[in-house]
């Protein structure tokens, strides 16, 4: 076996982390409970909404279109994170090698398969908001 | 280092060249998407046009993709498969294709034609074309494939479509819990055989599939970690083809499904699973045991049981039903079984594609292929009227009463098609099953060969139910009235099967050869360790580190 891991001590660093990160959230807590002031009252036993003032409960339902638009969302977000390998790369090629409108043909598709999530997008009504 | 990186990217490229099937697939898909979508019902209607003309472009591409003579896929697993596989993907698809014309839209389009606007949002007909395409293209990825990663992600390309052609497939509530329960499932095998992925890879640190083989050639004995992920990655991969003990999900998905879907269901998925397990075990290799031509022990255990397990279950269960989706769905469990047994009996003798198991289990996927396509649009194409008025899908086996009389092209295809599911000489599923018993018989697997037999034996008995409901039965009054479904297109699946089985069968001889040479094992070229180690290109090592790993760990072993 060229790879194979018949030792197990290459894993012991793997569990002192595993430990560092167990015994850190552990000790925080203990240590809070253990150090920390401890005062009680209406107002400290609020949910904290950013210093705004609670004004009703969070379990509310949302319309069913902001999910679609978050979906929406992430059909371009990963479209940039693709974009970003490619520019790397466009960048170091030298204007003389003949793949170049190949390479600029690839991502063009790539770009083309996101306009034609839009436009279906765009048919269903995603971005009509009434 | 450079030099690795270098190889690896050229590497990437050189690929794209054998995925022109899947792009044509995938640019058919974007159109289909958009067309299902528009104003103009002839727009609308030309996507099943678009859809079974990407598959005959994929199809004509599959023909020409490169094959087992290119230098480059001198070291792949199976260097000759993508030709044969991806011809018989597209054209399994365009065979498909009809019978899953109707499915979608039917109450929804009457509501436009009386006068209702058409919005978008309500039409599902295009979603459905591209999810077939997409799931396809699946399948076709899983040929494709030479590296864990790309099969992970080639399986759920091909499943994910489906768990939705389920879900919208019938507007009752079953079609919903058939998608629900087979997505889960579905969700838990995938679980399952990633998890053996992850071993797979911690043991041998490469996910590349050639890579894999090659180091494994080297060493006698199998790290246990590594078979323990083997089989389960196997076992994960045997839901795909509905295989003992990842079959429970069979019966009620494929009743809940409309027949149509439920029809495809057991093709796709299938072949996927199959193409997938045959890479898998044959980066094992026949070249363990006594002998020196069998699977690694444990890994022929697992797949024996499986497959002795799978039939019998299968046949057994497919006895006791009296609805025929599920009698067929229970068919396909047991068929999967049948191809198992052409995994363990493996490559057989060089060049001798009748002794190959590979062969024959690809063969057998074919022969399977067009004939649960038969059967299965052959139910879809008929409906009943219930005493309600309204009309319902034919399900149970005494529906199918005195169809060859009453509908004589719809019932004689079924007749045909369950012959050849049974095994009847001359037709097609006759000769599948003759080359896997005689792969069987060349390996010296006798005992699964009477396993075999004795299945199959068990299998006429409710095929041959089937037959003599449409041929002999009589239907009386108080029965629900037979009719013609709505959707014509359904027939010509149902007749174009049962004519594949009785045709194909005269083909027998070239398309078996085709399926030894799609199989012939890649060569294992030998690791050179030391001199030659600096100058070999990095074939199949997706991540240039790894290569350089493996470069300098043949250094250190060098004495």
């Amino acid at each position: 076996m060229l790879l194979a891991v018949s030792d197990l001590s290459v894993y012991v660093p793997i569990g002192i982390l595993v430990l560092m990160a167990v015994g850190f959230a552990v000790a925080n807590i203990a240590l809070t409970l253990i150090i920390g002031p401890s005062r009680e009252g209406a107002v400290k036993g609020q949910a904290y909404e950013s210093g705004m003032n609670p004004l009703m409960s969070a379990r509310k339902r949302f319309n069913v279109r902001f999910y679609i638009l978050a979906m929406i969302f992430l059909l371009f977000d990963v479209e940039v994170i693709f974009l970003y390998p490619w520019a790397a790369t466009f960048g170091q090629m030298s204007p003389q090698t003949p793949e170049g409108a190949v390479f600029l043909g690839r991502i063009m598709f790539f770009l083309f398969t996101t306009v034609v999530a839009f436009i279906y997008a765009y048919r269903k009504g995603v971005f009509r908001f009434d | 280092m450079t030099l690795a990186l270098a190889a690896g990217g050229s590497e990437i490229i050189e690929r794209l060249h054998y995925l022109h099937p899947e792009m044509a697939l995938f640019a058919a898909t974007c159109v289909v998407m958009v067309l299902g979508l528009s104003k103009s019902l002839a727009a609308r209607k030309s996507a099943a046009i678009v859809t079974g003309l990407g598959l005959i472009a994929a199809a004509w591409l599959s023909l020409r993709s490169p094959g087992a003579e290119t230098e480059a896929l001198k070291e792949a697993i199976l260097p000759g498969v993508m030709p044969y596989a991806k011809t018989l993907i597209a054209v399994m698809g365009l065979l498909a294709l009809p019978m899953l014309t109707g499915v979608v839209d039917r109450a929804y389009e009457r509501d436009v034609a009386r006068g209702r606007a058409f919005d978008p949002l309500r039409a599902t007909r295009g979603e459905f074309y591209a999810f077939f395409l997409f799931s396809l293209t699946g399948v076709m990825l899983c040929v494709t494939a030479d590296d864990l990663i790309w099969i992970f992600l080639a399986l759920e390309l091909t499943s994910l479509p489906t768990y939705i052609m389920v879900a919208m497939s019938s507007g009752r509530l079953r079609a919903q819990e058939a998608a629900v329960k087979y997505f889960f499932l579905g969700a838990f095998s995938a679980a399952i055989f990633l998890y053996g992925f992850a071993l797979i890879y911690g043991v041998m640190g490469t996910t590349s599939l050639p890579e894999i083989r090659n180091a494994l050639a080297q060493s006698d004995e199998l790290n246990p970690m590594l078979l323990l992920g083997f089989i389960l990655a196997i076992v994960g991969v045997s839901f795909k083809i509905a295989a003992v003990p990842m079959h429970f999900y069979t019966p009620d998905v494929y009743q809940g499904a409309a027949t149509s879907v439920a029809g495809y269901l057991a093709f796709a998925p299938k072949a996927a699973g199959i193409l997938v397990l045959i890479m898998l075990v044959s980066v094992l290799g026949w070249t363990h045991g006594a002998t020196g031509i069998t699977l690694p022990a444990e890994i022929r255990v697992t797949l024996w049981v499986m497959a002795a397990l799978t039939m019998t279950v299968g046949n057994v269960l497919a006895l006791l039903q009296d609805n025929v989706k599920r009698m067929l769905a229970y068919s396909s469990v047991a068929h999967s079984g049948y191809m198992l047994v052409g995994l363990i009996a493996g490559p057989g003798r060089e060049g001798d594609a009748a002794t190959s198991g590979l062969a024959a289990a690809l063969f057998y996927l074919l022969s399977y292929s067009v004939m649960t396509l038969g059967a299965f649009a052959a139910i879809a194409s008929l409906e009943k009227r219930t005493i309600k008025g309204e009309m319902v899908e034919v399900e149970l086996l005494s529906d199918l009463n005195s169809v060859c009389r009453t509908y004589p092209a719809v019932g004689w295809s079924l007749v045909v098609c369950a012959l050849s599911l049974l095994g009847m000489p001359p037709l097609f599923g006759f000769f599948g099953k003759l080359a896997l018993f005689t792969s069987a018989w060349e390996a010296n697997e006798k005992i699964l060969v009477v396993v075999l037999a004795i299945n199959s034996a068990v299998a006429a008995f409710y095929y041959l139910r089937i037959a003599a409901a449409a041929l002999f039965e009589e239907r009386d009054e108080f029965e629900d009235r037979l009719a013609l479904g709505p959707a014509p297109w359904r027939r010509l699946t149902a007749v174009a099967g049962a004519a594949g089985v009785v045709g194909l069968a005269l083909f027998v001889s070239p398309l078996l050869r085709g399926s030894g040479d799609a199989t012939q094992l890649g060569s294992q070229q030998t690791f050179i360790a030391g001199v030659d180690a600096e100058n070999r290109p990095a074939q199949g090592i997706v991540n240039p580190s790894i290569a350089a790993t493996i470069r300098a760990d043949a250094e250190r072993e060098q004495p």
